[in-house]
């Protein structure tokens, strides 16, 4: 049975498939943060803080206290749904949605932050957050008015879209 | 060889005869007699295992470490019985606030675990098989051109003051060897990278090589760790992050982002050296501008030079036309602003709120904002 985007279920879904996926992730080393994810723009956002210890990711809790995160990751649903949709075709983000490029400048996704040491931890873990949202290509999901992401594109379709 | 014994062992009588009794059991056992602390360190988290973290316990830690160093002259290993006779290996560097950072322990460790090869972790045939058309292939040689002669250099600075630190400070030793081996991996992997183009390498740059110069010539660690770590390698892990906004292919981009996570290690670490050194030694301050008004002047020289700079406008741009160069400018000065901003915030935060009114660099980055708008 599927689980909802956004939502705890849909994190616990990739928190639980980054324990079957633990090789990967203690080969990209410790991996030690807490940051947010807010979904939508408008006076309530869906928000989830994320934790993460030595591989693994250890908590999955409704709601962002900035004092208690690194950074928040947050932008409008559609630019989320287009990440995940990415993702979900091709198994992993392109060049045009890996995280980093999404918030560099801010234009789909963007970083908050009090702390530019915490900022940093972004870039510091960069890979294994990254491979943390991919994992999204192996989780049946849906979004909120119940349409679910593209499934996965042939090879030949990913020439084509490239 | 310059160091020469002031003993020939093989003729020294005394020696010998010691040699010949050990050999013939007669053992002389008087190191069973230092007075030491018995300890048997655990891990306090069996899932990371045994960390440095886990060792700082009296008389072996850091965290009693006093702050001038002098009983410890050689390489004694700190908490170690030091008896007469060991040499004096002059190090240059004996106080703690010169090179110590909060969370120092856990640099290392991090930077331990998330070591990563340039030769195998990297999808090479994706890069290989990826055709680049010429301006863009061009201004991607030239940009990791530079970017060899900036990690080339990043490399031969934690090295040089690698056996200047004084042996006590063990775990900033560590982190400083990991540095120098990450740096090491990253010119290997632009270097690689770069013949892998179908370009090879472009033009070296004087305006760079200039800069690279004073980051290796500083006259203390301190001033090295505050150009290297946090204004340097500040300024290039948003240039990284940059490079894999505008990277042309999933695995250029994987590369810059494994890139990114070691200098920003990198970068924490000279925040919380500089933190340290101004909690510890306010009186620096001053010192510390100054070294800063000519980083910022160099640095400026440097990022601004056209082997830098014009790559990035004709990768952002994705070409060589009249509106490529257009944009590419417009998201190139967005990145340069964003740079500078993010080096500002960081010295802030260290506790250098000032240095944007004192910085000539600020300025610029005002007169940049004004183009952009």
């Amino acid at each position: 049975m599927g689980v909802r985007f956004p939502s705890v279920g849909f994190f616990e879904a990739l928190r639980s498939r980054m324990t079957v996926a633990r090789d990967r992730f203690s080969r990209l080393g410790f991996f030690d943060t807490t940051f947010g994810v807010r979904v939508g723009n408008g006076t309530t956002p869906n928000e989830f803080s994320l934790t993460f210890e030595v591989f693994d990711c250890t908590a999955v809790r409704e709601g962002v206290r900035q004092s208690e995160v690194d950074f928040v990751i947050e932008g409008p649903a559609a630019a989320w749904r287009e990440m995940l949709d990415n993702i979900h075709a091709l198994g992993a983000a392109d060049t045009t949605h890996s995280l980093n490029t999404l918030t560099h400048f801010g234009e789909h996704l963007r970083l908050c932050y009090d702390d530019p040491d915490g900022h940093d931890k972004m870039y510091r873990f960069a890979e294994s957050i990254q491979a943390f949202f991919d994992l999204s290509a192996e989780v049946d999901f849906d979004y909120a008015d119940s349409t679910r992401p593209p499934g996965r594109a042939t090879a030949a379709e990913r020439r084509v879209g490239a | 060889m310059s160091y020469l014994s002031t003993i020939d062992f093989a003729e020294d009588k005394d020696f010998v005869d010691r040699f010949q009794r050990t050999m013939k059991g007669d053992l002389d056992l008087s190191w069973l007699d230092a007075p030491r602390e018995k300890i048997r360190c655990t891990p306090l988290n069996p899932r990371r295992g045994l960390t440095f973290r886990d060792l700082d316990v009296a008389p072996y830690g850091y965290t009693a470490m006093p702050e001038v160093i002098r009983g410890n002259r050689g390489f004694a290993p700190r908490g170690a019985a030091e008896p007469d006779g060991l040499p004096d290996l002059q190090a240059e560097v004996s106080r703690k606030s010169e090179v110590w950072a909060y969370n120092i322990e856990g640099y290392y460790e991090e930077a331990m675990s998330r070591q990563w090869n340039a030769t195998t972790d990297l999808p090479w045939d994706d890069m290989i098989n990826a055709n680049l058309p010429e301006p863009i292939g061009k201004a991607y040689a030239q940009l990791l051109t530079f970017l060899t002669e900036v990690e080339m250099i990043a490399t031969d600075v934690p090295a040089k003051w690698l056996g200047r630190l004084n042996a006590d400070f063990f775990e900033v030793k560590n982190f400083i060897a990991t540095q120098a081996m990450d740096e090491a991996r990253h010119a290997e992997v632009f270097r690689k990278r770069a013949l892998t183009t179908g370009y090879g390498l472009m033009r070296a740059s004087a305006h760079n090589e200039h800069n690279l110069k004073f980051l290796r010539d500083a006259d203390s660690f301190a001033e090295s760790s505050l150009t290297l770590h946090l204004q340097a390698e500040g300024m290039v892990l948003t240039l990284f992050r940059f490079s894999e906004y505008i990277a042309p292919t999933e695995a250029d981009k994987k590369m810059f982002r494994l890139v990114m996570q070691d200098e920003a290690r990198h970068v924490g670490y000279g925040m919380q050296h500089l933190k340290w050194v101004i909690d510890h030694q306010p009186e620096k301050r001053e010192q510390i501008h100054r070294h800063l008004d000519e980083a910022e002047n160099f640095i400026f020289g440097a990022g601004y030079a056209v082997e830098s700079m014009e790559p990035f406008i004709i990768l952002s741009g994705k070409g060589l036309k009249k509106e490529n160069i257009q944009q590419g400018l417009r998201i190139t000065n967005n990145f340069q602003i964003k740079q500078s901003e993010e080096y500002f915030e960081r010295l802030a935060k260290c506790g250098l709120p000032e240095r944007r009114e004192r910085s000539k660099l600020w300025k610029l980055v005002e007169l940049a904002k004004q183009a952009a708008i």
